[in-house]
């Protein structure tokens, strides 16, 4: 499993390891090729965050929402956890987008819905207003207070994530199985059909 | 500007695109998406932290994971809510949706 894993992950990185490269040739110091793959993960979160907040398009903004995913996938690489990148891929992009493409088709509001008609120009910006207050309080927060480590990220052995998981975190473990049970027979429950003689649906 | 800051801002930045999208949007469909966004943001953040500092990295790459799966759960029940608003109301319209007569289930 890990070797599967290392090898789709090696071929994810593969041109991040060829800028690695071509840039250690020349630079004795790797951390700018970390640098423009970070910026570069920015732009990809920026511009898929922005299509899926603005977009009047429900599918557009969830193919924005699929392109943020990938970005933050490739944060997690980047932080040297692959396992948590594939598993990124595997929930949210597998998953999670699935069934946000099952809740625009089941409402019928892909292409003439009701996200259509514009709100007001002055909702928009107080909307920006109000969401952006949190970040100017947020950020010279964060720029002044954060710990100043010069750590670079190890990758861990996912064996090791295993044993944690059946160790120290059992009971977390345990709790989530039994949240997504319950919110699988919520889910089968708030859409059953009441009528007997019909079939579920 | 240390990496630690850097990934902080950047789950900051997922963070203010969920709001803004919860704050614009006009339908649950769009909510949802939003939501999504800011617990992505949560998960980053967490990963970050767990990597960049000498705190424990396992704990907090299984943080991410739980964080995933809750993600997944609520995705889950905020579909079929939305199945059932579809159903009853014709419409998931956030502001249409806002004020519902209890006894009639009709839209005032």
């Amino acid at each position: 499993m890990n070797q599967i894993i290392e090898t789709i992950l090696g071929f994810l990185k593969s041109p991040l390891n060829a800028l690695d490269e071509s840039l250690s040739q020349s630079l004795p110091d790797q951390s700018y090729a970390a640098l423009a793959a970070f910026a570069f993960y920015c732009l990809v979160v920026l511009a898929g965050g922005l299509t899926a907040v603005l977009s009047r398009n429900l599918v557009r903004a969830m193919m924005g929402l699929i392109l943020t995913f990938l970005g933050v996938a490739g944060f997690y690489l980047l932080l040297a956890c692959p396992f948590l990148a594939f598993m990124q891929l595997l929930i949210y992009v597998g998953a999670v987008c699935v069934l946000v493409f099952f809740a625009v088709m089941l409402t019928k509001n892909s292409a003439v819905g009701q996200e259509q008609n514009l709100p007001s120009l002055s909702h928009i910006i107080l909307g920006f207003l109000a969401g952006l207050a949190p970040l100017a309080i947020l950020t010279p927060m964060i720029i002044k207070h954060a710990p100043n480590y010069q750590i670079t990220p190890e990758p861990t052995k996912t064996s090791l994530l295993g044993r944690g998981l059946l160790s120290s975190d059992v009971v977390p473990f345990e709790l989530i199985s039994i949240i997504l049970l319950v919110a699988m027979a919520g889910a089968v429950f708030l859409v059953w059909r009441k009528k007997p003689d019909k079939k579920p649906n | 500007m240390s990496a630690l800051t850097l990934f902080f801002l950047a789950s900051l930045l997922l963070l203010a695109l969920g709001l803004v999208g919860l704050i614009t949007r006009r339908t649950l469909v769009g909510l949802l998406i939003s939501v999504e966004l800011m617990l992505n943001g949560a998960g980053l953040s967490i990963v970050a932290a767990a990597k960049l500092t000498p705190s424990s990295d396992i704990h907090g790459q299984l943080s991410a994971l739980f964080v995933m799966g809750l993600a997944a759960a609520e995705a889950t029940l905020v579909l079929a809510m939305i199945i059932v608003v579809q159903k009853r109301f014709g419409q998931v319209t956030t502001e249409e949706i806002s004020s519902i007569n209890p006894k009639t289930d009709k839209i005032i």
